[in-house]
């Protein structure tokens, strides 16, 4: 049933704008994938060109081995849960189940079957006389998918497939909709900027920025081994320091040594560099570590409760902002306005080539997320 | 997919009039000194001015129709003593009932000829035509409305004359070899109203089909459906009040329209708005014209409830050979 993709050097440019840049990607049939990126990254047109509403202007994609890079989106054995969902307003829930088999001349008795399992599937079958525009965001969010999924297609396609729904309902999709493929086995690929749930449901992820995808990998391998300074912030929480890469995966900061276990493609020494390393492997101390490096005083500028974990926010004398998570029962815990030794293992940084990427922003962001998130 | 079902569903069960009510009851203390005003209220205005310069006048003219042209003039205008319905039947003798034939066909042939022109021309303007070409094309196509109907129907003259513009140019392409003689018939008020009306068919075809989310299409054609089939299964059905609307707008217009065969018709051109302006003012007849009035509105009302039903009995019939859903 399912169907692998594979895309090679896929390209598309909008009017003088190259939206997507020699993509290749190759997905197995029957995972979950996840295109990663922010808005623009040009993860939703990479989704639009295996689904043949956009076509390629370079580059071939192909479905179950078979060419389909002009081919009509009814030509393809795919189908797709549209962003908004795109339910036709005039048309009852069954009836928009119904459509997609109506077009493919599925008979009268066969097909109000499968209309039925698919609406029982997604729990939708009591409200099957209903108007799309009579029901909640969630509950058209299933529709759309009974509707994809009722065509039995080899590969689904998600576009933002929980983008409109609120944080407790999406959590809830993103497990129903985990089971639903596994149970299925068919080829799920999903557009999302939302990490959390590309880490939370996909076999796979791809991170795509300007275009190109940084990297493809498992979401543990993702986590542990970024390949870029990107990649690091973009998935999971990560401090960053800026400074000198020297000999031995040594980044000399502002006043202080960093040792690294990994050095990232391209990062040389000589060079500017960046050492990321997580806030969950940063610890604290009120003496000084005897460690000679990978240790940094500040003050304790604020704490956030994240339930299990309690960040803190430290200032550094240079002025940058420093994250810690640590558990909440890991002891005594420091208090606001506190001096402290924060320290962490050479194991757990990664040295990156430098780029310019907002790093204190992007902690400050996943941060900020949280907070809202426990609120 | 496992059981999450109270959450979703609960929010759609609770009937919209509840947090209406609970808003309602938020703020007692203002609700107790000025009581909210109804906001059916809004319509009044509206609706006072449509009784007022509408209705009533319409009631007027349907009771002088059953009345008679005074011998003395000077008496009024209609004699009210016998009412009958005499009017109708002289209204209904042979000339007329011509000119109410034709007076149909030129407004039902000029519907479909501004809807066959109109909806592709609204349906590119809404779906291939860009943003900013889109607002100079609307422009353009509502500025012939910032000169009078009148001079706009007048220019025509120039055009249609038999030594006018279009004749001399089909004339020098060969296409004709003696000069075009419609100015002053029913042919040129059936170019005068596709033109004057077409605009007023494209406008509101144009809104709806622009309102129609593309994703509706493309959910349409991934689900197997190729670009004509979604044509009539998602656009047209979608369209529908908009292009419903022009040609509603259209017909009732283009039919009851005076100006045109008045200046592009000359005598053989007539409709039944000029035969009703020709009764009430050049002979005076204001029971006749009134009677004819009033069946030219019974014609438009009885060809609009027609198609209506022809329309509702049609999607009934293609409902019931579709076979239900489930």
């Amino acid at each position: 049933m399912a169907s692998d993709v594979e895309l090679e050097q896929v390209t598309k440019f909008f009017g003088d704008f190259k939206a997507v840049d020699g993509v290749s990607l190759y997905v197995a049939a029957g995972s979950f994938v996840a295109l990663l990126g922010s808005s623009g990254a040009g993860k939703s047109t990479v989704l639009r060109m295996i689904g043949g509403f956009e076509l390629p202007d370079d580059g071939s994609i192909r479905i179950g081995g078979r060419d389909v890079t002009a081919l009509p989106p009814y030509r393809r054995d795919v189908n797709t849960v549209f962003q908004n969902y795109a339910l036709f307003p005039h048309m009852t829930v069954a009836e928009n189940v119904a459509y997609g088999l109506r077009r493919d001349g599925v008979p009268g008795a066969e097909r109000r079957a499968r209309v039925r399992e698919a609406l029982e599937m997604v729990q939708m079958l009591p409200l099957a006389h209903r108007r799309p525009s009579q029901l909640s965001g969630g509950q058209q969010q299933r529709v759309a998918l009974a509707r994809a999924l009722v065509k039995r297609p080899s590969v689904l396609l998600l576009d933002e497939p929980l983008g409109a729904l609120d944080r407790k309902l999406r959590q809830q999709m993103q497990v129903e909709l985990k089971l639903l493929q596994h149970q299925l086995g068919t080829t799920f690929i999903f557009v999302t900027h939302d990490q959390e749930e590309a880490l939370a449901m996909s076999d796979t992820i791809a991170v795509m920025r300007d275009g190109r995808i940084d990297q493809v990998g498992e979401p543990t391998e993702l986590y542990d081994r970024p390949h870029t300074a990107f990649v690091a912030s973009f998935i999971g929480a990560q401090n960053f320091f800026a400074g000198q890469i020297g000999q031995d995966q040594r980044l000399i900061a502002d006043g202080f040594v960093i040792a690294a276990a990994r050095l990232a493609e391209g990062a040389k020494p000589g060079e500017r560099g960046l050492a990321g390393v997580r806030p969950e492997h940063v610890q604290l101390s009120a003496a000084e570590p005897a460690a000679p490096v990978n240790k940094v005083s500040g003050r304790v500028m604020a704490l956030v409760m994240l339930g299990d974990m309690v960040e803190f926010v430290l200032r550094l004398p240079g002025g940058a902002e420093l994250f810690s998570r640590l558990p909440r029962d890991a002891g005594v815990l420091p208090g606001q306005g506190q001096e402290v030794w924060a320290h962490w293992p050479v194991e757990r940084v990664t040295l990156f080539p430098y780029e310019a990427l907002a790093a204190r922003e992007s902690g400050l962001r996943r941060r900020a997320e949280q907070a809202n998130g426990s609120a | 997919m496992a059981a999450p079902e109270p959450l979703s569903r609960g929010a759609i069960l609770e009937p919209q009039t509840h947090r209406r009510a609970a808003s309602a009851s938020a703020r007692p203390a203002r609700a107790g000194r000025a009581r909210r005003l109804p906001r059916s209220l809004a319509a009044y205005p509206a609706l006072f001015w449509w009784g007022v310069f509408f209705v009533i006048p319409l009631g007027w003219m349907g009771y002088y129709s059953l009345g008679v042209k005074p011998a003395d003039l000077a008496a009024g205008a209609v004699s009210l003593d016998d009412l009958s319905l005499a009017n109708y039947g002289a209204a209904t003798s042979e000339i007329f009932l011509k000119v109410f034939w034709i007076t149909m066909r030129t407004g039902l042939l000029g519907t479909l000829a501004c809807a066959v022109v109109g909806f592709p021309v609204a349906y590119a303007l809404a779906s291939y035509v860009s943003e900013r070409w889109r607002a100079v094309l609307l422009f353009l196509l509502v500025l012939p409305y910032w000169t009078s109907f009148l001079l706009r129907t007048f220019a025509w003259r120039i055009i249609l004359a038999p030594e006018g513009t279009l004749s001399t140019t089909l004339r020098a392409l060969n296409i004709l070899d003696q000069p075009l003689l419609i100015l002053d018939t029913n042919a040129a008020v059936q170019l005068g109203i596709i033109y004057n009306y077409l605009p007023l068919m494209i406008l509101p075809m144009y809104v709806a089909l622009e309102r129609i989310d593309p994703a509706l299409r493309s959910a349409s054609m991934d689900l197997g459906a190729g670009p004509l089939r979604t044509f009539f299964s998602v656009t047209v059905p979608l369209a529908a009040p908009g292009i419903l609307g022009g040609l509603l707008l259209t017909f009732i217009l283009a039919t009851s329209d005076y100006v045109v065969p008045a200046i592009l018709g000359g005598a053989r051109g007539l409709m039944v708005g000029n035969l009703v302006a020709s009764q009430i003012l050049a002979s005076q007849n204001l029971p006749l014209g009134s009677a004819m009035a009033i069946l030219l509105i019974g014609m438009l009302a009885g060809v609009v409830l027609a198609i209506g039903l022809a329309l509702w009995a049609t999607r009934a019939a293609l409902r019931l050979l579709r076979g239900r859903a489930v």
